[in-house]
């Protein structure tokens, strides 16, 4: 696994998250890195869940990637 | 005379269907949180408004689906039920429980939640409604020393799910249970770590009655049928002519008129049967499928949500399903991963066909069009020659 795709892909988060918007659907980030391979992109992102930098938020049916430091509190 | 604690749900007791209230009053009597959900529910139908919050947490450990979150909006009157979420149990594939498996279900909600269930969810999932965020990974771990796993929920592959099939129906033209479990085996990464743009639903029905209702609700659902001709026994159908009316029950209802019924014999023709299992149904002893038996492949059910909704069309007319599926689970693989390029967030793949078109979505997933993907011919021609094509035959 790339450390410089996981790298970019949490500088992404980070940026990307400035504004209101704190969720992001997997496709918003694949878009984010069109020369990426989808498949890199989506396993970078299952290791930064592991790693617990990225969480995943549900609402049941559909399921967003958010920073784990703006996971809502209950 | 007092006035009762929940006029309304009282009310709603003397329905047809008595025992959602009778049921939760019972779990009331020894579960503080079954209690705070009455009352909660009895505000609602007061307020004429939901008093749920949806969302946020996802699962346990590793997993990103499971778990369904859920918050009272009213916490100071229900604190009880501040945190009250869902897990959705992985069901044994065509809902075989031994009952001592049950009962250990059963012991570890009562001991990490509320003690109410749905059994089962419309997904297939044993539904365990109502636990806090402290109990979330001592009840996985629990369900897991009893044998049990998590299911899909959000944008995963949802927990695939199978008719009795071969266990128990005769007409079973294809072991959905064991499609079943192989594909959930196969396909735990997906289920559990969301990663598609959306829901996905795999469900098995052994023959065309399709009890999972898996044209109406799966992206893909795999039923089974047989190739060759309905197997009729000459004397069964004699004698069902005594106690029913062939030609009118059976003839004139055939969907296509492949049948006809000289008071003797019962002729079929075949090429032209669709595979209704109405005659089937209607004359189990002296009518059966036939002998090669497989599967039809179809695509792009869903319930309404973006478009309306919609039944799954048939990509593959016949396919031979036999361990360890390997074509099958091709099939799958090529059909998510181009639904996984091409589909917007939250569009099923029924709604994306939609979209770009029968035609280019047979293309890239390599199968050719044939005749019993049309729908209604004549009407809606949705496969058209690709202009290379017309090229070709130009020169």
């Amino acid at each position: 696994m790339s450390e410089e795709l996981k790298k970019r892909i949490a500088e992404l988060f980070h940026e990307k998250s400035k504004g209101d918007k704190k969720m992001f659907y997997i496709r918003d980030v694949t878009k984010w890195l069109p020369d990426e391979d989808r498949h890199a992109v989506q396993n970078a992102v299952k290791e930064l869940l592991d790693e617990e930098v990225l969480k995943y938020w549900s609402s049941g049916s559909s399921t967003y990637l958010i920073l784990a430091e703006f996971f809502p509190k209950e | 005379m007092s006035k009762p604690e929940t006029p309304l749900l009282d009310e709603l007791e003397k329905g047809r269907w008595p025992s959602f209230v009778k049921d939760l009053k019972q779990a009331a009597k020894k579960n503080p949180m079954a209690r705070d959900l009455i009352h909660q529910l009895e505000l609602s139908y007061k307020d004429r408004i939901g008093h749920w919050k949806h969302g946020g947490i996802v699962g346990v450990k590793g997993y990103g689906a499971g778990v369904i979150g859920r918050y009272s909006d009213r916490p100071d009157l229900f604190p009880n039920v501040q945190a009250f979420h869902t897990l959705r149990v992985n069901h044994p594939t065509g809902w075989f429980y031994k009952t001592d498996a049950l009962r250990k279900l059963c012991d570890v909600w009562d001991k990490h939640g509320s003690g109410l269930t749905n059994m089962h969810g419309s997904t297939g999932d044993a539904i365990l409604l109502g636990t806090t965020t402290d109990h979330l990974q001592p009840c996985f771990n629990d369900l897991s020393d009893a044998g049990f796993d998590l299911g899909g929920s959000g944008s995963a592959l949802r927990t695939p799910s199978a008719c009795v099939g071969p266990a128990r129906c005769e007409w079973a033209c294809i072991d959905s249970l064991d499609i079943c479990y192989n594909i959930t085996m196969t396909y735990q990464d997906q289920i559990h770590r969301p990663m598609f743009p959306y829901k996905f639903k795999i469900k098995v029905s052994a023959c065309p009655n399709d009890c999972v209702a898996s044209i109406a609700r799966s992206d893909f659902s795999i039923i089974g049928t047989w190739k060759d001709d309905i197997q009729v026994d000459q004397k069964e159908v004699l004698a069902y002519a005594s106690s029913i009316n062939i030609q009118k029950e059976v003839c004139d209802l055939c969907p296509t008129r492949c049948m006809e019924w000289n008071g003797k014999e019962l002729k079929i023709y075949n090429d032209d049967c669709t595979r209704c299992m109405h005659c089937i149904n209607l004359m189990p002893k002296a009518l059966r499928p036939g002998k090669e038996k497989g599967a039809s492949i179809l695509v792009g059910g869903k319930a309404p949500i973006v478009k309306g909704a919609l039944l799954s069309w048939v990509v593959v007319p016949f396919i031979k399903l036999e361990p360890p599926y390997d074509e099958l689970k091709n099939l799958i693989e090529r059909i998510q991963d181009w639904w996984d390029e091409n589909g917007k967030s939250r569009e099923r793949l029924g709604e994306l066909i939609t979209r770009l078109g029968m035609r280019v979505f047979l293309k890239a997933v390599g199968l050719p069009a044939v005749p019993q993907m049309v729908k209604a011919p004549r009407t809606n021609p949705y496969v058209f020659f690709w202009p290379e094509d017309i090229q070709k035959e130009v020169k």
